[in-house]
């Protein structure tokens, strides 16, 4: 088999996605193509009273203008039982973000400029965001179903076998409630579409990110009431699919309608922040789940009772409903079943697919209860899921005929890989292992359709070939590994065929890229097309030579005719002429029964198992996961670099699902809608990966092989918590296991007690009574005010760009005119700020080359650091980092090397405060004024202040802040009236701002340098380059080796950065003692006066432990 | 309140192109928009991503963070520097094809760009400077693990 397996086919797409030459959907253009803007509602939930469009129909570049009422056919979605969207809401909006009109103009500005001036009239409705809250009887009902209560889109109640025998029977049952949120597939690509509407020939042509061009086919026909052959989905590039571009993603609906409507070519493309809010999603869940086994360890039953967060519409949802049932009826043997499993319509973005379809989350409370049982039974967990595992011939409780599994192959490999039995039986502290398997019926009968696939096979005069697939290569080398079944089967070099992905004129139809679908069923039409290929050739060689068919033989990129001549493709396409053919393949198996789900549903089953070791720091909660072992059941390796990369990719987003990533609502409305506050793991969070392939050969697979896309996210979520489980004896019932709950749980397990002394800040008095208040009237009241009569901030899509030369230059660009000025140097902050709503220059003045602004002179006594000086020039400066080591530590640890390319010292201090509330641009205290709340009292407060919070809670994280400050530094600022000095503490005013007037420049950061001083920076942050969770910058000076001196600032804790000055105190009476303990105590002292908010007491425990760190190194530091 | 864009010169791998821009452009926006360069990715533009990694002046930089006017005067480089005239592949894109390393390639061109920086700067990372060098750049396909082994692999060859 020299066309598949190990050393195999680079990617097909590798020169030109190298290259930079791959054309994505954002790069498509066509002649006259205009730009399309959606206008999305900005409430969870609202009747529509009114919408006015006519003022943006006025306005300048526009084309068209939609709104719900131009487009009144449903999506057909999951089956008539299920539709319930349209392109556009009509009549009621359920969610934040939910298309209300679009915009097509000549420019993307016109288009949002025309978008925002459709004037909308709202009645808010009363929303409702939990599952639990929208089946009750006082709900807010969203949608009604036939037969079902409200906010129900579907009940199943199903149950194999007797478990109610099971459980009177059971020796040891398990029981746990567990829950998590949604996460998103965030594909490096956003969601986009160009489409352009032929007016004249009837005819819609689509480009567009999708894995599924047949479903946009078809509903795109459904929505423009065409038929499907007036419509083509053209191939493309994709950046990233991972479920989030499966079936028709809704800016291509509203693209179409806007290109018919205007009679021009459309194109939208999502924006970050759109693709966050709109995007479809992963879905949240909340499953009761209980285990109850024999004596001697045999499952006996398992119930799952559950709930499905569908969000506004139903899209996926009933296959995550089935997919609970999938996991939990077949993963190991079990006796019998019973679920009650309910879809439920909550105010929140829809619902749709992300890798694995749910099965992470369900195979976590599965194999959380397997561990569970495992130490009742006194049992290894693993020795345990061997005598439990599947087995071939095992038929399962829902009927599922298990054919080839590898899985007991799989946990024996992992449990040697990963060093089990040494790491179980001697753990070393703080670290543990743990272990996860999985099952994958993938190929089943997915849609209505069935489950089919065709794939076209051509021969060319050239002699080289073109494989046609409908199915979408997002990046998971489906193209290649198509091309390499062909290769195979032929034996001939990949590299002489070319792959036509995604046309769906050109390629014969195929139900599109999703459920791991692709190798098997597409697969196995490449080799029936091969073979009748193959069969052409044959008989029309034999009959043109005269010769038996049987003698020709298809070897070494040709075809052998006898001992003494073999053909090349190129002499054979001369001799046959082209040839085409299309290759077919149907899953030929019974469905199973629709009402119950009972039957053999996939044609195969992949099995697999992972092992993880974690680390856990008890200080700051986080996790780190250290190695990650994976062995699969893939029945065939048809290209390895492939499966590694199918394996390495899944398990990273598996350690972001385990670990960080959570989207965040506040009132139905997400607030961390960017790639810096929903953390998907970066360079330094991966983790040593180890993959093993186990070859079953399955017998209905193509050259025996089985799934891979989604088999490598379904274990790793579990095996991570089981990790932790063992590490810390903690298990976790709700997802993700963030660095916040994991210090919570360790408090509660530790019964830690921490002194904040709250009363040592008189002020907090006033902020609790508020906070108290709160939810008591004051939050609804003061949101209400503040939407009401708050000046809404000015916003500016446009703004002019001046230079300035020198120093004089830029104070006389300064001077008030009523023009805004803000002045930028590495502009990190200020463009994303300017886009996000939170600044509204009319002019930016550049002043990253202006003279007098640069330069580090490093002098006996002190240090001069131009203000914009880049941070890169700091970490870069060898002498700076051996004069002040802290603030060149600092200077690392900030965001990403582009970053701190451009960032500049004075930029990094003057930078915007963080929370993600006020970056929503919604109405709190700092956007609005007095009268508005802050949404950190009652929202998701886990990054904001514990310290000197008042009517605002974020909290500074400039890393330069704290270093600075420790330091003793002074800030040279020049104005219109002169030169003034403001020291670090004077910097900031208690709110955060910083002490700089709009008509003042920064010029130079001043820090003395103090003779035997040692000083560091220690920074904790999810993840390296993060903003801190909690930071301290330290300077301890000493004569001899006494301490005489001592600064510890404090950092992303407060507002400010704040002077520890009890700390400080403590430490100079300490005298010679500065024993780990003395500092220990010392560093407790720095949370005085702290009043944490709901959601931000992990940070009590962070920066005690920073401080106590950076205390402990800069004591070190004295005699390294 | 609308701007009149303005003629500016920009060098961009090599060459000198004169654009229309606005003081709101970007350079990710110009270089894709005005100059057709589109393998410079935007997939956040908000410096988040490092899809739309470039080099000006050397230094890797976010192109979304960029504006076009400032860049005048500077040297950029964008991924279709990379490879040479005739079609012959960097060192680094090379490996990253032999490595396996990228699946959508939507981060690809930025890995690239953030090596090349690395790379010419130090013919031989350690792998920390490596990740140093790459933590700017998310991608949600390859998990990372095969990039790092494309860059490892070209600073041993550059050690012997």
């Amino acid at each position: 088999m020299r066309h598949i397996g190990k050393a195999t086919a680079p990617q097909k797409e590798a020169l030109a996605k190298v290259t930079g030459r791959a054309i994505y959907t954002h790069d498509y253009t066509l002649p006259g193509m205009l730009w399309g803007a959606i206008l999305r509602s900005p409430h969870p939930h609202a009747r529509i009273v009114a919408i006015d469009t006519e003022r943006a129909a006025a306005m300048p570049g526009v084309a068209a203008v939609l709104t719900g009422t131009q487009a009144d056919v449903r999506y057909l979605h999951a089956g008539p039982r299920y539709a319930d969207r349209y392109p556009f809401a009509r009549g009621i909006v359920r969610f934040v973000g939910e298309e209300v009109a679009a915009v097509a103009a000549d420019t993307l500005e016109h288009a949002q400029a025309a978008a925002a001036a459709i004037e909308v009239t709202y009645e808010v409705l009363k929303p409702v965001y939990d599952v639990h809250e929208a089946l009750a009887t006082s709900a807010p009902v969203l949608h009604q179903k036939d037969g079902l209560s409200p906010n129900v889109a579907q009940h199943t109640l199903a149950e194999w076998g007797d478990t109610q025998a099971a459980f009177a029977q059971a020796a040891h049952t398990v029981e746990g409630t567990y829950t998590h949120g949604i996460v998103a597939p965030v594909c490096m690509e956003t969601n986009a579409v160009v489409a352009t509407w032929d007016s004249a020939a009837q005819h819609m042509d689509i480009w567009a990110g999708t894995q599924s061009p047949f479903f946009v086919r078809k509903e795109i026909a459904h929505i423009l009431a065409l038929d499907r052959k007036q419509v083509r989905v053209h191939a493309i590039e994709i950046g990233g699919g991972f479920g989030g571009k499966s079936q028709a993603p809704e800016p291509i609906g509203i693209a179409a309608l806007l290109s018919r409507a205007a009679g021009a070519p459309v194109k939208i493309v999502l924006s970050r922040k759109e693709e966050f809010i709109s995007g479809k999603t992963d879905h949240g869940k909340t499953m009761t789940l209980k285990t109850a086994v024999a004596a001697d360890g045999k499952i006996l039953a398992r119930r799952n009772h559950y709930l499905v967060d569908n969000g506004a519409f139903t899209h996926m949802g009933p296959a995550y409903v089935s997919a609970v049932r999938q996991r939990t009826a077949n993963l190991y043997q079990v006796g019998a079943v019973e679920f009650d499993g309910k879809l439920v319509y909550t105010n929140k973005v829809s619902g749709g697919s992300y890798r694995g379809m749910g099965a992470p989350h369900i195979i976590w409370a599965l194999e959380t209860q397997i561990d569970e049982l495992a130490h009742v039974l006194g049992k290894d967990p693993i020795a345990y899921r061997i005598e439990i595992a599947n087995q071939p011939g095992d038929v399962t409780p829902q009927g599922f005929e298990i054919s080839t599994c590898g899985l007991v192959d799989c946990l024996q490999e992992v449990e040697r890989r990963i060093g089990w039995q040494d790491k179980r039986a001697h753990p070393k502290p703080w670290r543990g292992v743990g272990v996860a398997a999985m099952i994958n019926p993938s190929v089943g009968i997915l849609y209505a359709e069935g489950n089919f696939a065709n794939v076209s096979l051509e021969l060319r005069p050239d002699g080289r070939f073109l494989l046609a697939t409908q199915n979408a290569d997002c990046g998971t080398w489906q193209n290649t590994t198509l091309a390499q079944f062909v290769a195979q089967t032929l034996d001939l070099d990949v590299a002489a065929i070319d792959v036509l992905h995604m046309d769906t004129d050109d390629a014969p139809d195929d139900l599109g890229s999703a459920a791991s679908r692709v190798t098997f069923m597409a697969g196995a039409a490449a080799i029936d097309a091969s073979n009748l290929l193959m069969a052409q050739v044959r008989e029309q060689l034999a009959t043109q030579r005269g010769i038996a068919a049987d003698d020709i033989r298809f070897v070494d990129d040709g075809v052998r005719l006898d001992a003494n001549e073999h053909l090349t493709w190129a002499q054979i396409a001369a001799l046959t002429g082209p040839l085409k053919v299309n290759g077919h393949h149907k899953l030929d198996q019974p469905a199973p029964d629709p009402k119950t789900g009972y039957g053999n549903y996939s044609a195969t089953y992949a099995f697999g198992a992972q092992a993880a070791e974690v680390e856990v720091d008890p200080e700051t909660g986080h996790v780190k996961v250290l190695k990650v072992v994976a062995v699969q059941d893939v029945g065939r390796v048809i290209n390895e670099a492939s499966l590694d990369g199918q394996m390495h990719g899944g398990i990273v987003q598996g350690i972001g699902m385990a670990l960080s990533e959570d989207l965040v609502f506040d009132h139905g409305r997400p607030v961390n809608t960017s790639l810096i506050n929903y953390r998907v793991p970066r360079i330094f969070e991966t983790t040593e990966i180890e993959t093993g392939y186990i070859e079953t050969h399955d017998p209905r697979g193509p050259l025996g092989a089985k799934s891979s896309g989604e088999v490598s996210i379904n274990p790793t979520v579990a095996a991570i918590a089981n990790a932790v489980a063992h590490a810390t004896g903690i298990r976790f019932r709700t997802l993700p296991i963030t660095p916040h709950k994991m210090l919570a749980a360790l408090r509660r397990q530790q019964a830690r007690k921490t002194e904040l002394r709250p009363w040592m800040r008189p002020y907090n008095l006033e902020v609790a009574t508020a906070r108290h208040l709160y939810p008591r009237g004051l939050f609804p009241a003061m949101k209400k005010l503040g939407e009401t009569f708050s000046t809404p901030k000015p916003r500016v899509s446009t703004w002019d760009y001046a230079r300035a030369d020198d120093i004089a230059h830029a104070l006389q660009l300064l001077r008030p005119t009523d023009r805004r000025v803000k002045l930028i140097a590495g502009g990190t902050d200020v463009l994303p700020g300017i886009r996000q709503g939170v600044y509204a220059p009319d002019v930016v003045v550049d002043i990253s080359r202006t003279a007098g602004l640069g330069g580090i002179t490093i002098e006996e006594h002190q240090v001069r650091i131009g203000a914009a000086v880049t941070l890169a020039d700091l970490t870069d400066h060898a002498a700076l980092r051996a004069a002040l080591p802290g603030l060149c530590e600092a200077a690392d640890l900030i965001a990403t090397r582009q970053i701190r390319n451009v960032a500049t010292v004075a930029g990094d201090l003057s930078q915007e405060k963080r929370c993600w509330f006020f970056r929503s641009a919604l109405p709190c205290y700092k956007n609005g004024g007095v009268s508005c709340p802050c949404y950190a009292v009652s929202g998701d407060s886990r990054h904001h202040s514990i310290l000197g919070a008042g009517r605002c809670a974020a909290p500074c994280v400039a890393d330069l802040a704290p270093a600075l400050t420790a330091l003793d530094a002074q800030v040279l600022v020049q104005g219109q009236a002169g030169a003034r000095r403001i020291a670090m503490a004077d910097f900031y005013r208690w709110s955060g701002e910083t002490t700089v007037s709009p008509q003042e420049i920064i010029v130079a950061i001043e820090i003395p340098r103090v003779a035997s001083a040692t000083q560091v920076y220690e920074k904790y942050a999810q993840w390296r380059g993060d903003f801190a969770e909690a930071s301290a910058g330290v300077r301890l000076t000493w004569t001899g080796d006494t301490l005489t001196g001592a600064r510890i600032s404090l950092g992303a804790v407060s507002p400010l950065p704040m002077r520890a000055v009890h700390a400080e105190r403590a430490l100079l009476a300490a005298g010679a003692d500065l024993s780990d303990a003395r500092i220990e105590a010392v560093a407790r002292k720095v949370v005085y006066g702290a009043l944490p908010l709901r959601d931000n007491a992990a940070k009590v425990d962070m920066i005690i432990a920073v401080t106590a760190r950076a205390l402990r190194r800069a004591r070190d530091a004295r005699h390294p | 309140m609308s701007l009149v864009p303005r003629e500016i010169r920009l060098m961009v791998n090599g060459n000198t192109y004169p654009v229309q821009a606005r003081g709101c452009d970007s350079l990710a926006q110009v270089l894709r928009d005005a100059l057709n360069l589109t393998g410079t990715k935007v997939g956040c533009n908000a410096g988040e991503c490092g899809a739309c990694t470039v080099l000006l002046d050397d230094r890797a930089v976010c192109a979304c963070l960029v504006p076009a006017m400032r860049a005048e005067g500077a040297q950029i480089r964008t991924i279709e520097s990379q490879a040479e005239d005739g079609g012959t592949l960097s060192a680094i894109q090379q490996a990253l094809i032999d490595h396996g390393a990228f699946q959508c390639g939507f981060c690809t061109p930025g890995v690239v760009m953030s090596l090349s920086a690395l790379f010419a700067q130090c013919p031989s990372p350690t792998e920390h400077a490596i990740r140093v060098a790459l933590q700017g750049n998310v991608c949600r396909c390859s998990g990372y693990s095969k990039i790092i082994e494309a860059a490892n692999a070209l600073a041993q060859r550059a050690a012997t």
